[in-house]
Order: C-alpha cells, then structure tokens, then sequence
C-alpha cells in the first residue's frame, strides 16, 4: 500500500494558485476601504492600496481568460473542475449527514469522492462571487482611471455589488484558508494543492470513494492526470 | 472532513447524554443566528453607509469653547462665529446625495447648515474676491472652489447630519457640502473660509487631482 496518492496535477495546482494569489492579495487591498488610516496612504496623490488594487485586479481580469484556456487544455484541470462542480445524490445526502451530526443525531456516512458537498458548496459560491467581483471591478477600474466613462449612479450602484460580493467571498476565503492550514482534521489537503500528493490514511477517512480509484490507479502506474 | 470515531458502545446507547448535547447545540444555533442577525446589521452599514477618508493626523477634536468659524480675506467685514452664532444665523435644510470620488454614494443625505450664499452676503466679497479656500481644523487638509461655484445654490456650511450634529467622524462641528462635486471637494471640521484673488490648491489637487471635480450624472 501506496502512503501518499496523487491527489492534484499540476495544472490544476496552477488554476488554483493563479486564482488564489491574486484574489488574496484582491481581498487585503480591498479591506483597506475599511480602513482610513490606510486607505489615503499615498505616494505624491496616488493612494498606494487603491492603486495596488486596480492594477492588479485589471491585470487578474485581463489574464485570466487566456491562462484558463491554457490550463482547461490540460484534461485533469477538466476533469477536476468538472467534479467539482458536478452535483449528485451524495452530495445531498452528506449534507444531510453533517446536519443530522450536528443536530447530535445518529446518522450514517455516504461514501466521498473527490470533493464533498461542502467544498463543492464553497466552489460554487466562491465562483459566482469572483466572476460578479471581476465584472463589477473592470467598471470600477475603468471609472477609477476615467470618470466620464459612466454615469456616477451607475458607478455607484456596481460599487455596492462589487461591495456585496466581497463581503460575501469573505467568510468563503476565512473559512477555506482555517480548514486549509489550520483545522488539525483538514490541513493534511494543503500537500495536495503544493506537491500534488495527500497521505493515503487521510484520504480514505475524508474522500473515501476517491481514495478507492486513486489507490487503483497508483496500482496500474497512473498519475493524476489519466485517472 | 469525516466522521468523527465511532463512540464506544456504552456511550452511544445513552440517549440522554445525547438529548443534552442537542440541547446544547441547538442553544448554540440560536445565539449564533443572533450573532449573525447583528452581524448582518455591521455588514449593510459597511456596504450602503459612509465610509471615511482623511489625512489629518488623527481626526481633529471640536472644542465648543474654543471653536471659531472664521471668515476672512478679501472681505469688507471679516467674521469670527463661535459654534452657536454659526447655528443662529438663517439656516436651510437640504437633501442632496453624496458621491465619493472612489465610487460610492450616500443618497438622501439630509443636512442642516447655513447657505455659502448666505455667509458672502454677510461679509462682503471685495472685487478681487475670486476664488474660496476651506480650511479643516487638523490644519493639513483644505480645499477650494472658484466664488461662482460656492454661490450655487446647494453649496452649504453643513452642522447638522441627517437631523444631529455632526459626529466627529463625519466632520464635527462643521463640513463644507458641495453636492455637484465629488465629496473630496467639502472639506470636514471646518474652521475658516478664506476669500482669495487666486485659486489656492486643494491638498489632492496639489498632487495632481482634478481641480473642478463636477460630477457626471445623467440624473
């Protein structure tokens, strides 16, 4: 028996990198709106957050299509995204589960694949909150550089989603980093996002139903990307 | 995540222990729903209330014994107002939204204050009277407007927000409102109204900010 499986290829460690990074560093910038001390730091009139901000949330919605192309080309980037993203029966049932669990009744345990409800919940959300971020953000950094582009109560009105939906990706990243690197139960997953392998125990007690194929695949000589 | 370990089997036939620890539970959703309905109140006033800018050095404190409106310059009867001869003279109520160069707005804001137009007649603008500088009490930050600008009729020495004084936040004991322009353009704890032949720079215009920052709006 195999102590580590190949959990992530590296493509799908660069898709979650390349979003993580910039949306971190997205976040930290944005916060500083809640901040005044920060916030009207500048550098001869040019406030340094907002300027990081805009910059780098321009550059992310510019390079993001075509580093997604070139990264969906790969198959396990697919394929991960893809379970990810799809729902199925026991999906539900594990919510229930976790429910029935903390409600501190007697509950059975459906079997787990790749990612449980819970992270494919988080991936939804954190999805539909970053793709509404960037739209709202290209109109905000276009008006940022040019005010005559757009009506002000326009602006105004995207400068409250864009608001909305940070402080609703939030939690998400707070929650996602705690189980990433903190949580003793969970933090074993962060080696499956920076060198790609997770232990073996871990995953058959979190991913169970995964654990199987991929113990399966190890045992033919399959990496990550052809399972 | 998983399960947790399977208790052993003298624990998991022992329904009140388990009743007790639901209880438990279900007083902790309780308190926590609570904690997120107030939570919920913080997180909308982050997203539709004010949010603050300055660059004073800390914000200033008004002194109510000490604190002087002073209206000087190219005037022909200089001013000096304590707080309450400020709040004595004609004043106007107005509701007028507030736009923030960085994007958001506050709408509806409802200020009572003293009408710019009002202040001149009182003083007198010489001739050469052009130009209007608004000084902050923190001495750093200040802002101005060319004299055709601060008569238009919006233009406000604001003391009262939405029905109470000005916090200190917000710019206690008195803020310039100009609501045709962004909001950079009103400086806060206001404490002299300078009238000047030439345009003294604003402390952003200084560093390269628009100097007639009107808002564009097809409302």
């Amino acid at each position: 028996m195999p102590e580590f499986l190949d959990r992530f290829a590296p493509s799908t460690r660069v898709l979650h990198w390349l979003v993580a990074i910039p949306v971190l560093i997205l976040m930290l910038t944005g916060l500083t709106n809640f901040w005044p001390e920060a916030k009207t730091l500048h550098l001869g009139g040019a406030r340094i957050f907002a300027w990081l901000h805009v910059l780098l949330g321009l550059g992310f919605a510019v390079a993001l299509l075509p580093s997604l192309l070139a990264i969906f080309s790969r198959r396990a980037a697919r394929r991960d995204a893809r379970e990810l993203l799809l729902v199925r029966l026991d999906d539900y049932l594990w919510l229930q589960h976790r429910a029935l669990r903390a409600a501190g009744l007697r509950s059975i345990a459906p079997r787990v694949g790749k990612f449980n409800a819970g992270q494919k919940v988080n991936a939804a959300l954190a999805t539909t909150a970053i793709i509404v971020l960037i739209g709202t953000g290209v109109v905000l950094g276009v008006n940022f550089w040019n005010k005559n582009v757009f009506d002000v109560d326009l602006v105004a009105a995207v400068f409250r989603w864009h608001t909305v939906l940070s402080l609703l990706l939030l939690p998400l990243i707070v929650g996602h980093l705690y189980m990433a690197a903190l949580n003793p139960e969970t933090r074993e997953s962060l080696r499956g996002m920076t060198s790609g392998r997770v232990r073996r125990a871990w995953a058959e007690r979190h991913h169970d139903a995964w654990a199987e194929r991929a113990r399966e695949a190890s045992r033919r000589g399959a990496g990550p990307d052809r399972r | 995540m998983s399960d947790e370990p399977r208790p052993p089997p003298g624990e998991s036939g022992a329904p009140r222990s388990r009743r007790l620890l639901s209880r438990a539970r279900f007083l902790g959703l309780l308190a926590g729903g609570a904690a997120l309905g107030a939570l919920s109140t913080r997180v909308f006033g982050l997203v539709d209330g004010w949010r603050e800018n300055t660059v004073e050095d800390g914000r200033p404190v008004f002194d109510r014994a000490t604190y002087r409106l002073t209206v000087d310059g190219l005037v022909a009867r200089p001013l000096s107002l304590d707080y309450d001869s400020l709040r004595s003279l004609p004043a106007v109520r107005q509701v007028s939204d507030f736009h923030c160069v960085e994007g958001w707005r506050v709408p509806n804001v409802r200020w009572d204050g003293v009408r710019f137009q009002s202040l001149a007649e009182l003083v007198g603008p010489l001739p050469d009277a052009r130009y209007v500088t608004f000084h902050s009490l923190g001495g750093v930050y200040r802002d101005s407007l060319s004299l055709t600008q601060a008569r238009l009729p919006g233009v406000l020495i604001a003391y009262d927000l939405d029905g109470a004084p000005l916090s200190r936040v917000r710019g206690a004991p008195a803020r310039l409102v100009m609501p045709r322009m962004f909001g950079y353009k009103g400086p806060k704890w206001l404490t002299r109204v300078e009238f000047r032949d030439r345009q003294d720079l604003g402390y952003w215009e200084q560093r390269g900010w628009r100097v007639d920052a009107w808002i564009r709006s097809s409302g």
